[in-house]
C-alpha cells in the first residue's frame, strides 16, 4: 500500500535556481528507504515538503492518501515525524522534559501517557538523567538523542531521519539504528537521510539524488554495486567492495577472495 | 610545548545549582608542530568542552592551562589581564555546530572576518577566501550566498573555510566531517593531512568515525565521563584496549582484515591502514 506519493514536485528557494527538479516518488507502508546524495543536492528540502513546511511550487503530494496542502498539513503532520538534521532548530521548551512534551502536546494525548511517554523514549534514548537539563546546555550528541526521543514519543506511522545519527558515538548510533529497525519491523515507515554509506545495508531501498533529481532510485543491493552512480553523486561503495574493485584493476583473481568480499559488500 | 594542560578540572554552572563536571584531572601536552592528532570518546565525555579550552574559549576551574606561554586563568581573563587575540590566532578552532560559528550576511563577509580582524588588508582576505572556498568543495559563487541560506553539509564546509582562511599553527576542528558526503568527507581529510605533512602544523580533529582515526591519526585522546582515559597510539588502541567500554568501535579496515584471517586463513604481512594499502598487502599474498 502506497503511504507517500510524490508526482512530479519541483521547488525552489529563489526563482530561477531550481532546487527541486520533476522528482517522482512513491513509498509503501512498512518500507524503509534510505536517502543518498551529496551536500546540496535536496535532500532536507525534500523532507521539508513532505511535511508541509516548505509548499511544493509544482506537483503534488499525498500522505496516507490525503493530498498535502493548507488544510490538510496539521493532520498529515500527525502521521509523520521528522527528526531535523540540526537539533537546535526542533528544540522549543526550556527543559528536555518540555520539548519532548511539545509534540505530544500537539497530538492532544493525555496528560497521564505523556508522563509516561516522555520517561518511556527518554530512556531508550539514554537521556532520562536529563529530563531536567536546558537542551541547549547539552553536548551535540545530546541534542541529537533528545531530538530523536521527541519525534519517536509521537509514534507516528512515518518518521523521517535527516541525518539524525551523525554525531552519535558509534555505540549509541548502533543503538538508535537497532531501534530505528524494530519500529520498522512493528509496520513504521522509515525514510532515513544520511551520508553513513553503511546505514544503507538496514533498507532494501536507496534513493540517490543529484542536483535536485533523481538520479537513481533502485534496491540497496542494486545501487551500492553501482559504482558509476556513487561516484557521480559524491558517494562511495562499501570497503570490502573498494578493496575487489581495486584488487580486479591489479588484475589479481582469486575466486574465493573475489566471492567473499562480494558478498560482504551486500550484508556488512 | 605550545599548550599544556595541568590537572584541570571544569564545572559548567548550567541550569541546576550543582553544575556539571564537564572535566576532570586532565593532563597533556601539545606540540605547536607536526602533530596529527583525533580526539574520541563517547557522547558528552567532554570532547568540545576540553577543546574549547585550548583557545581560551572556556577557562579552567582549577589547574592549569598553558597556551604559547600565556598562563590562562579565571581571574586575568575576568579583568581582561590576558590578550585573547594573539592566542585566537594562533590556535584556530571549527565549531562542532556551524551555525555557531556563521553570523555574517554574506559567506565572504564570514570568511573574511577572521583574517581582517587580525589585521589582514581587505584585498589579500577576499583572495583568500576566493582560495580557501574552492579548497572546501564549493565554488566562488557561494562567497556572495548568505551563509544561513545553505544545506548542512555546505554549512560545514563555509565554516571550515574561515578557520583555513586564517592560517593558524594549530588547527582545531570539532566533527568536522559529520553532515559531509563521503567523497568531500575523503578530500576535507586529505586537505588537513596536507596541512600537517607539507605545512607541518599541528591538526587536532574531533570524530565518532573509527576509520579516520585508523586511517589518519598519529596519536589519540579518548574521553570517557569528564577523564582523559586513553593518550597514544591509535593500532594500541584498538588492537590491545577494551574499546567497548568506551562506547567506540572497530574500524573498518581492521575488521575486515580480521574476517579475512578467520574465514579465509589469509595473513598479511604488514598491518594495512587505508584501503589502498590493504589492497596492495592482499595482493602479495594472493599473487
Ligand atoms: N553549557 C553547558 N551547560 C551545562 N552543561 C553542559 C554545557 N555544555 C555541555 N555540558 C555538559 O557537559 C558534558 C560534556 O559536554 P561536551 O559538549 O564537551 O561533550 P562531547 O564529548 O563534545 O559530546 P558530543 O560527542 O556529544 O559532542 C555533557 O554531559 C554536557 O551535557
Ligand atoms: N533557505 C534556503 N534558501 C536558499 N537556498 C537554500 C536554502 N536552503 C537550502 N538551499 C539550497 O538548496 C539546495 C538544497 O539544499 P538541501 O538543504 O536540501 O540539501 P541537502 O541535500 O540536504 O544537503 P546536505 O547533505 O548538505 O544536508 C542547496 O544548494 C542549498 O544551497
Ligand atoms: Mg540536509
Ligand atoms: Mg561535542
Amino acid at each position: 500500500m502506497r503511504i507517500i506519493e510524490i508526482d512530479n514536485v519541483s521547488f525552489h528557494y529563489k526563482a530561477g535556481t531550481p532546487v527541486l527538479e520533476n522528482v517522482n516518488l512513491n513509498v509503501d507502508k512498512g518500507e524503509w528507504i534510505t536517502i543518498l546524495g551529496h551536500n546540496g543536492s535536496g535532500k532536507s528540502t525534500l523532507s521539508k515538503l513532505l511535511v508541509g513546511l516548505l509548499r511544493a511550487k509544482q506537483g503534488t503530494i499525498r500522505v496516507a492518501n490525503v493530498e498535502l496542502s493548507e488544510t490538510t498539513v496539521y493532520d498529515i503532520r500527525k502521521k509523520i515525524g521528522i527528526v531535523f538534521q540540526n537539533p537546535d532548530n526542533q528544540f522549543v521548551g526550556v527543559t528536555v522534559r518540555d520539548d519532548i512534551a511539545f509534540g505530544l502536546e500537539n497530538l492532544q494525548v493525555p496528560r497521564g501517557e505523556m508522563i509516561e511517554r516522555i520517561e518511556q523514549y527518554a530512556q531508550k534514548v539514554d537521556m532520562a538523567d536529563f529530563l531536567n537539563k536546558e537542551p541547549h546546555n547539552l553536548s551535540g550528541g545530546q541534542k541529537q538523542r533528545v531530538a530523536i526521543a521527541g519525534i519517536l514519543a509521537m509514534e507516528t506511522d512515518i518518521i523521517i531521519f535527516d541525518e539524525a545519527t551523525s554525531m552519535l558515538d558509534p555505540k549509541g548510533r548502533n543503538t538508535i539504528l537497532s531501534m530505528m529497525k524494530q519500529l520498522n519491523d512493528e509496520g513504521v515507515t522509515v525514510i532515513n537521510i544520511t551520508h553513513d554509506m553503511k546505514e544503507s545495508l538496514y533498507g532494501d531501498r536507496i534513493v540517490v539524488l543529484k542536483e535536485g533529481r533523481i538520479l537513481k532510485d533502485d534496491t540497496t543491493k542494486v545501487v551500492l554495486a553501482d559504482h558509476k552512480t556513487l561516484e557521480k553523486s559524491s558517494l562511495e561503495m562499501l570497503l570490502p567492495l573498494r578493496v575487489l574493485r581495486a584488487l580486479e584493476a591489479k588484475k589479481v583473481d582469486n575466486e574465493k577472495v573475489r566471492s567473499y568480499l562480494w558478498q560482504l559488500s551486500l550484508t556488512g | 610545548m605550545a599548550i599544556k594542560f595541568n590537572r584541570v578540572d571544569f564545572k559548567y554552572k548550567g541550569d541546576d545549582k550543582k553544575g556539571y563536571l564537564a572535566l576532570s584531572n586532565i593532563s597533556l601536552s601539545i606540540q605547536g608542530e607536526g602533530e596529527f592528532i583525533t580526539l574520541i570518546g563517547e557522547t558528552g565525555s567532554g570532547k568540545t568542552t576540553l577543546v574549547q579550552h585550548m583557545n581560551a574559549l572556556l577557562v579552567a576551574n582549577s589547574g592549569s592551562v598553558d597556551i604559547y606561554g600565556i598562563k590562562v586563568e579565571k581571574q586575568a581573563v575576568k579583568k581582561k589581564k590576558i590578550r585573547l587575540n594573539p592566542i585566537r590566532k594562533k590556535v584556530g578552532l571549527v565549531f562542532q555546530f556551524p551555525e555557531y560559528q556563521l553570523f555574517e550576511e554574506t559567506v565572504l563577509k564570514d570568511i573574511t572576518f577572521g583574517p581582517k580582524n587580525f589585521g589582514v588588508p581587505e584585498a589579500e582576505a577576499i583572495e583568500t577566501a576566493q582560495r580557501v572556498i574552492r579548497i572546501v568543495g564549493l565554488d566562488e559563487s557561494y562567497l556572495d550566498r548568505s551563509p544561513f541560506n545553505l544545506s548542512g553539509g555546505e554549512k560545514k564546509r563555509v565554516s571550515i573555510a574561515g578557520i583555513l582562511a586564517m592560517e593558524p599553527d594549530i588547527l582545531i576542528l570539532d566533527e568536522p566531517t559529520s553532515g559531509l558526503d563521503p567523497m568531500g568527507r575523503n578530500a576535507l581529510l586529505k586537505v588537513f593531512y596536507d596541512i600537517h605533512e607539507k605545512l607541518n602544523k599541528t591538526v587536532i580533529i574531533i570524530t565518532h568515525d573509527m576509520n579516520t582515526v585508523y586511517e589518519y591519526a598519529k596519536r589519540v585522546l579518548v574521553m570517557r565521563d569528564s577523564y582523559l582515559v586513553y593518550d597514544g597510539d591509535p593500532v594500541d588502541l584498538f588492537t590491545t584496549k577494551n574499546i567497548e567500554n568506551w562506547n567506540l568501535d572497530v574500524p573498518d579496515i581492521l575488521n575486515l582484515m580480521h574476517r579475512m584471517e578467520q574465514d579465509l586463513g589469509i595473513t598479511l604481512t604488514s598491518r594495512p591502514r587505508s584501503a589502498a594499502a590493504l589492497t596492495n598487502a592482499l595482493e602479495e599474498v594472493l599473487r
